[in-house]
């Protein structure tokens, strides 16, 4: 019973079963020659894995990952807006129709953007963000106080900067989008929370906040969607970035030294 | 399927699908960049993405056609450089492959110097771990294909690496 070369790949390669295996099978236990071959074929194949395999265990980028948390982000915000466009509808036709073509524009702006370079997210910002303008009424309490004329996160905020890592995210209010240094070599961060984002650099005082996007919850679902927001803030880090982002390595690294050199 | 499951899977799969295009690439930087144009593509087609069919697969099938176009894109680049001193270049191509005949042979070069739609194929198959139909759906060839260029990247890989593998 001859078994062609084919088959013996093919079972090597487990596709053959039932019958054909067991043929194959047997005939491998007759023929020393057919057993050697196979074992050739085995041992190429853990060569080719023992070369491959370890790829698969660097850490991946945080701009991967990051670039699909933002997508999914964009579609949870999505699928909220309809829900509370249904509702706004419902109680005013002309302004739910206003919500809408509003962030039909946004979405619009959102997805024409090339989606990014090396870094994630290849926008060229050309928008201005708000330099703190928003946060204007809210710096007498909250997550965000005053020195000299610059804005500091303060409590939680500055807790979760000085502590959270953008590679390990918890499901708290705020999110650490990515982390990356300017140039200059001071360590900066992306976040996100429910009344600011920004992107906050560590200085020997504390988190100044270097740009801000307003996002109050209520304003958010109905003008600005969190996805572009997180695009426009990337945007903005990958300008100010001296580098990549840090990857889960760097960024622990950094967190261990208090964000400073 | 929800989005955030398709994120979800989308993440776990980043390791598997970089060696994929390493193993496609045989370059490091290469394979980073394609792995990031791959997730790009994968993340705004994502509503295209059918329930119920392999998100791998699909994933897979992405990675490799975006290679196919990188591939062909630097083909044409490179063949308006070529064309003037293509005398030299095959000289210069003779004396490498000497050398790389008395050179140790080793996976990277082996796997290198398979046509690439052998290594796909081998590569898919023996290290991706897929099954002759669905290797065959990501290429989008007939399962004979496949297996024949399987078949002759291994006949080639175990000539090349087999007293050494």
């Amino acid at each position: 019973m001859s078994v062609t070369d084919e088959e013996l790949m093919a079972f090597a390669d487990g596709e053959l079963s039932g019958a054909d295996a067991a043929r194959v099978q047997a005939a491998i236990a007759a023929d020393p020659a057919l057993a050697e071959r196979l074992e050739a074929e085995r041992k190429l194949r853990m060569a080719l894995r023992g070369h491959l395999d370890p790829v698969a265990d660097e850490p991946v980028p945080q701009a991967w990952t990051a670039m699909i948390a933002a997508a999914a982000r964009e579609d949870a915000e999505d699928e909220h807006k309809v829900i509370s466009l249904a509702a706004a509808r419902a109680e005013k036709a002309e302004k739910a129709g206003k919500a809408a073509k509003a962030a039909r524009e946004a979405r619009s702006t959102a997805r024409g953007r090339p989606f990014m370079q090396r870094w994630g997210m290849g926008i060229a910002i050309a928008a201005s963000l708000a330099l703190g303008l928003f946060m204007g009424t809210r710096i007498a309490s909250g997550p965000v106080t005053q020195r000299d004329g610059a804005l500091m996160a303060s409590g939680l905020l500055a807790e979760r900067l000085d502590t959270q890592l953008a590679s390990a995210q918890g499901s708290g209010s705020v999110r650490i989008l990515t982390s990356f240094r300017r140039e200059g070599g001071d360590y900066c961060r992306v976040f996100a929370s429910g009344g600011t984002s920004g992107v906050a650099c560590k200085d020997n005082a504390g988190w100044v906040l270097e740009r801000t996007i307003s996002g109050g919850a209520a304003q958010q679902s109905q003008y600005r969607q969190a996805g572009s927001a997180d695009m426009e803030l990337m945007a903005a880090a990958q300008e100010m970035a001296d580098g990549a982002p840090l990857d889960a390595a760097q960024e622990e690294a950094a967190k261990a030294k208090g964000w400073r050199e | 399927m929800s989005s955030t499951r398709f994120c979800e899977d989308l993440t776990a799969m980043l390791p598997r699908l970089r060696r994929f295009a390493r193993g496609l690439t045989q370059d490091h930087a290469d394979a980073d960049d394609l792995c990031q144009q791959t997730i790009e593509r994968a993340l705004k087609a994502r509503k295209q993405w059918q329930e119920g069919t392999r998100l791998d697969a699909w994933v897979y099938r992405i990675m490799r056609n975006q290679w196919i176009d990188e591939i062909r894109a630097r083909t044409r680049r490179s063949q308006t450089f070529v064309h003037e001193d293509q005398g030299v270049n095959v000289g210069m191509d003779g004396d490498r492959d000497a050398e790389n005949r008395v050179e140790l042979a080793n996976v990277d070069r082996a796997l290198g110097r398979l046509p690439d739609e052998q290594r796909e194929a081998v590569v898919l198959v023996m290290v991706e771990g897929f099954g002759y139909k669905e290797a065959a759906e990501i290429l989008g060839i007939p399962q004979g294909t496949l297996t024949s260029r399987l078949g002759r990247g291994r006949e080639a890989l175990l000539r090349e690496l087999g007293e050494t593998a």
